[in-house]
């Protein structure tokens, strides 16, 4: 797993990672995902749909239900005011 | 029964134990709450005055609920789990709540951004995990029984390092309202206990459908059997790719123990074969993975939990929050499961564990629809390894799983009962039943219970 790749994959999972940690980090990725690899070995030819389905979900009515909080949502936001979340400015593709 | 004592006894002990680590968040006042909760419901609840420790990661409003994390220091949910209202409401007192690995991410209970938990007969040892420290109070006489979780079989393995059963029920059979979320298709609450019977008698309490809960089986609580005298007309499968040629001798021994009780109560014995055996740990290692690096998107710094960053860019916030609040081993699931997801690979991968998995799922079901009623296996493939031998190589780390994740990625309940010590280091045998046959499985455990020795040496 090269640098640039690891880096791809911090920033699609929002992740911040010290420069110094990047070597060890793609080490142990590249291990990881060299093991899981195995699974290209597995024959998948005789693949039967009916096998591979997930069972079907169940779903609910569409519809508003009590909710169980015994709080307000500000007890437990790092910020919170006059009902909203309050969140830094976007400043990065798309932002300001 | 003196539920103020049961209370205060219960505190002394989880205060004679705080050198196991084991434990998160409790306090005696807390106890002494529940014990007067409990005293104010009667004496008809099928959990009347048990204390039940309950691993970090099941949300409760009257302790912090942190997952080991720095993530979610301090996080106090504003609401209870499921499973926690239907244990107060038997008559359970809720005792503590249980160091773990960081989101249940880890075998070994040594990924906690809180230390690592010791294991109660050998503190230079692991308990297991994800769910070491429920294990640790219940091996350590702390508590009676306790809950923890199982993604890939986070609590038969440290039920069999430290000595105790336990139990994972069929996917569904009981809610995760309140279970913060791993992997989805596979997280089931589970249960500890010293002894089959509490055991099974907690797994009923919290059983049965939960209209909060979209995967929880549309079914009854769980209607227990009694213990069998003996075990004729049953037929045990021996599944020969979980007894490779180098499997610990003493493993093998406990294993042997059972099987030979098995066969002594008029129990038939027969080799089987699950041939896609040996594609299960990479397949967890995918799909479990994937599914975390979806479900812990929701830490973000923004509406609960820790934020980070100089306040000037929402996006620099979110990667400074899961950058510093995330640790480790958690970095590196949610990093594989980013990739096994992305452009490129998710054919390769994704899409191949989920063909392995069905295929995975397939090997059980052919088994036990010719006939066989139970599975027998190691639950390890070793006794509790040393504290450090396997946190410098991820891989090590993940076969401790080998024989417990097919089962979960199958959906089946299982147990690990413990068979007897090698050297001093408890042995766990694996019970896999087919999917809803808990109430026979624990029947037959209990059979066995009574004639295994859990501390007399196998070999």
């Amino acid at each position: 797993m090269t640098q640039a790749e690891l880096a791809r994959l911090a920033a699609l999972a929002a992740l911040e990672i010290p420069d110094d940690q990047r070597p060890a980090l793609a080490a142990q990725l590249e291990r990881i995902v060299g093991y899981v690899g195995q699974l290209a070995t597995l024959s998948t030819g005789d693949s039967s749909p009916a096998e591979d389905a997930a069972p079907p979900p169940r779903f609910r009515p569409d519809e508003v239900r009590p909710s169980p909080l015994i709080g307000s949502l500000a007890d437990f936001a790092p910020r919170f005011a006059e009902g909203f979340f309050v969140v830094p400015r976007s400043k990065g593709p798309g932002g300001e | 029964m003196n539920l103020e004592a049961v209370a205060s006894e219960t505190a002394e002990r989880l205060h004679q134990a705080r050198h196991l680590n084991a434990t998160l968040a409790w306090s005696a006042e807390a106890l002494m709450a529940e014990a007067r909760r409990v005293e104010a419901l009667g004496s008809s609840g099928a959990l009347h005055g048990l204390p039940i420790a309950i691993k970090d990661n099941i949300v409760t409003t009257d302790l912090p609920t942190t997952c080991a994390s720095r993530i979610l220091e301090g996080y106090r949910s504003p609401f209870n789990a499921t499973v926690i209202d239907r244990l107060r409401a038997a008559g359970g007192l809720v005792a503590c709540k249980t160091n773990m690995d960081e989101f249940a991410m880890g075998g070994s209970t040594e990924h906690s951004a809180y230390g690592r938990v010791l294991h109660p007969l050998d503190g230079a040892r692991v308990p297991g995990g994800s769910s070491g420290g429920s294990a640790a109070v219940v091996a350590a006489g702390v508590v009676p029984v306790a809950l923890g979780s199982e993604t890939g079989g986070s609590v038969r393995q440290p039920a069999a390092f430290c000595g105790i059963v336990g139990v994972k029920p069929t996917y569904g059979r009981v809610s995760r309202f309140g279970l913060v979320a791993f992997g989805s298709s596979l997280d089931c609450v589970s249960v500890f206990g010293r002894t089959v019977e509490q055991s099974a008698r907690v797994l009923a309490a919290i059983s049965g459908e939960d209209p909060h809960d979209a995967t929880s089986a549309a079914l009854p609580p769980l209607a227990l059997e009694p213990p069998r005298g003996d075990l004729r007309g049953l037929t045990f499968g021996l599944p020969r790719e979980y007894f490779p040629a180098d499997l610990h001798p003493g493993v093998r021994a406990g294993v042997d123990r059972a099987v030979g009780l098995i066969r002594e109560l008029g129990g038939t014995v027969k080799e089987v074969s699950l041939p896609h055996t040996s594609f299960a740990v990479p397949t967890y290692y995918v799909l479990a993975p994937a599914e975390a690096a979806a479900n812990l998107a929701r830490y973000d710094g923004v509406r609960f939990g820790l934020r980070a960053g100089d306040g000037t860019d929402i996006a620099a916030m979110y990667r400074a929050t899961r950058g510093r609040g995330f640790g480790p081993e958690v970095q590196r699931r949610i990093l594989v499961g980013t990739y096994v997801l992305s452009a490129g690979y998710y054919d390769a991968y994704y899409a191949k564990a989920q063909a392995a998995r069905a295929r995975i799922r397939g090997d059980f079901t052919r088994v036990f629809d010719a006939g066989v009623d139970l599975l027998i296996t190691p639950t390890t493939p070793t006794p509790a390894f040393k504290a450090g031998d396997k946190t410098a190589d991820p891989v090590a780390m993940y076969l401790a799983d080998i024989f417990v994740s097919a089962v979960s990625l199958a959906g089946l309940p299982a147990m690990s009962l413990p068979a007897g010590r090698d050297a001093g280091l408890p042995i766990g045998v694996q019970l896999v039943a087919p999917a809803w046959h808990e109430a026979p499985m624990l029947a037959i455990a209990a059979a066995l219970e009574v004639r295994l020795d859990p501390t007399a040496e196998v070999r």
